[in-house]
């Protein structure tokens, strides 16, 4: 009875395990990088498990995801540096989903302003 | 049922604004005291569960569930504090994620089956004598339901952030 239990239990845990892994990270995300130029419509947020900011390219609002907040300020990005109407160049890797304009952030460049957020996937 | 209206609410409510001017660290500590929260609570409730499921008969339940249950409440209380924030830093990102709508009723569940259980003349009698089979096994069907409702809970509470 015990080791029923026992075996029950280790492959419920497993099995959330396994589930919690096969998403993580950027395993959602394309392999090849995308560059977007646009428009910034809701300007850096360090608030979060990951800072974001929204940026419209054409007629497309994309929501880009950067670095956890720490790590997004100490590469010099902080909240209100870039105003909304802004314009951006981002590097990242977008959803492999198409239809979800959503994309994690490696770079992001303002005018003269660069701000490597993810410098080691660069 | 639209819940787009009362994140909307949460996010710009005092809580949101508050938890988000908190500092670059501040989610990362909250979302550890939400863990705290759940280790203290599901380890505490996996033990009791398991000695209702008849594990560890040899220790006595009547010693065994006032610890448990203490511990389960404190964890609880901490995993809804901070979890509460959490979910008002950015509420809105959650809307149409189907695991929120999986893990609050599962946690509901979770809380009505407590309070069956506590009303049943086994869990009132447990500190004062020995129970009967039927009342073991009344206490075992609760003890699995726990395990099955909070494990749906804390799966799509993780799922939550890998939609």
């Amino acid at each position: 009875m015990t080791w029923i239990l026992r075996s029950g239990i280790a492959a419920a845990f497993l099995f959330a395990a396994g589930t919690a892994f096969a998403h993580h990270g950027w395993s959602g995300q394309e392999e090849a990088v995308t560059t977007l130029s646009g428009t910034v419509v809701q300007s850096v947020s360090l608030a979060g498990p990951h800072a974001t900011m929204k940026v419209k390219v054409g007629n497309d609002v994309w929501n880009l995801t950067l670095a956890p907040p720490s790590r997004t300020a100490s590469a010099g990005l902080k909240e209100g540096m870039i105003p909304v109407g802004a314009t951006v160049t981002v590097r990242g890797n977008r959803n492999s989903d198409h239809s979800r304009y959503e994309m994690k952030c490696i770079y992001v460049k303002q005018g003269t302003n660069e701000y490597h957020v993810y410098p080691d996937r660069e | 049922m639209n819940l787009a209206p009362f994140f909307r609410w949460l996010e710009h409510s005092g809580l949101g604004e508050f938890t988000r001017s908190l500092g670059v660290w501040s989610y990362g500590i909250i979302n550890l005291v939400h863990i705290l929260g759940i280790i203290l609570l599901f380890g505490s409730i996996l033990i009791l569960d398991l000695r209702l499921l008849g594990v560890w008969r040899q220790v006595p339940l009547a010693q065994l569930s006032r610890p448990t249950t203490s511990m389960a409440q404190i964890g609880f209380v901490l995993a809804v504090s901070s979890g509460i924030p959490m979910l008002s830093v950015k509420t809105t990102d959650y809307i149409g994620n189907p695991f929120l709508l999986i893990k609050f009723p599962a946690i509901a569940l979770a809380l009505v089956n407590i309070w069956l259980v506590h009303r049943t003349t086994a869990w009132r009698a447990h500190r004062e004598r020995d129970l009967l089979p039927a009342e073991q096994r009344r206490l075992a069907q609760g003890a699995a339901l726990s395990l099955a409702f909070w494990l749906t809970a804390i799966t799509s509470g993780r799922m939550i952030g890998y939609w």
